[in-house]
């Protein structure tokens, strides 16, 4: 819970500076209701990035709640419908890491899971409304609180699991991001840099694959 | 940002993640996915999360204009990471990287 506070005032003064208002980041925070996305966006309207790239390359990163939702899948399987629908709409990063651990521990049910995700909703936004209300109080150097979105996004890097695959990915995607600015694709330079990364970690999979079942036969 | 662009961004974005959020759990009802979907989903996040960090940290001829003031967000960046691994916490991750860049452009 402190967690989202920490990181929903620095998001709500980054979108301060793009001029959205306190109310344009309380209806963001609950209906969008993304960490990650809601920093993106204003990181890349200041970039001048355009508005479809903007839209695609938040959504490619979102595609890992796909992960979550599908993980979450044999324990709603029992609930009505519309609670299952709340449930799944408010996952995040952090309440999946949080219910997922409760349920592999049993005595944890969606009602209670969904819980816990309203609270953390309803911090995040509150805690982004505040944010704004600061930015345009006090000038806070826009490029400090740029940094509390870079380093979240080193903590979410670097907490990965360690695979061979995910090095090639990460790997793969940074120098991508790096040639994509070369070329002067900035805009679209994550999305192509990401998607890169994947590709050629998927490649990396099935070679390997081969290469094993080619040494045990 | 203008209202209607404000609209546009909400609703696309909006959109895409409600869909990515609930499509699995209705769909599946304890099936699984096939197994490359698995694997490329899984790939997702350090792919996307390595791009986004080489997006904010990098661009070509940053030092053209001298290594220091270049090298800040480099050297933060260093700092973030060995917190993170320590206290795997998005919330002392953000801190220290605030902090820190804080210090370093004042000196």
């Amino acid at each position: 819970m402190l967690g989202y506070i920490a990181i929903g005032i620095p998001c709500g003064i980054l979108c301060d500076s793009i001029g959205l208002n306190a109310f344009q980041a309380l209806l963001m925070s609950i209906v969008f209701y993304s960490g990650a996305g809601q920093f993106m966006i204003p990181n890349m309207y200041l970039a001048g990035a355009p508005m479809a790239s903007i839209i695609a390359s938040v959504s490619f990163v979102n595609t890992r709640q796909m992960l979550y939702s599908a993980y979450f899948a044999p324990f709603a399987a029992n609930v009505s419908k519309r609670l299952a629908f709340f449930f799944a709409a408010t996952v995040t990063d952090e309440s999946y890491g949080v219910s997922a651990a409760k349920f592999q521990e049993g005595e944890w049910s969606i009602d209670r899971a969904l819980m816990v995700n309203i609270f953390s909703q309803s911090s995040w936004a509150l805690s982004n409304f505040i944010g704004v209300l600061l930015g345009s109080a006090i000038g806070i150097p826009l490029n400090i609180a740029a940094f509390a979105m870079t380093s979240i996004f080193i903590c979410l890097l670097v907490t990965q699991k360690l695979t061979s695959a995910n090095i090639v990915a990460a790997v793969v995607a940074m120098v991508g991001v790096y040639v994509c600015k070369l070329v002067g694709l900035s805009g679209p330079a994550i999305l192509i840099g990401a998607v890169a990364g994947v590709v050629v970690a998927m490649i990396f999979c099935a070679l390997r694959d081969k290469a094993a079942k080619r040494s045990a036969v | 940002m203008s209202w209607e662009e404000f609209w546009i961004i909400l609703i696309g974005c909006s959109i895409t993640i409600l869909i990515c959020r609930t499509l699995p759990l209705f769909l599946l009802k304890g099936r699984e996915l096939p197994e490359w979907a698995i694997r490329s989903l899984g790939l997702i996040p350090a792919a996307a999360f390595a791009a986004l960090v080489a997006n904010d940290l990098f661009a070509p001829g940053m030092f053209d204009g001298g290594i220091w003031p270049a090298a800040i967000p480099l050297l933060v960046a260093c700092f973030v990471v060995v917190v993170a691994l320590k206290t795997r916490s998005l919330l002392w991750s953000a801190v220290t990287g605030v902090a820190v860049y804080a210090i370093l452009l004042l000196i």
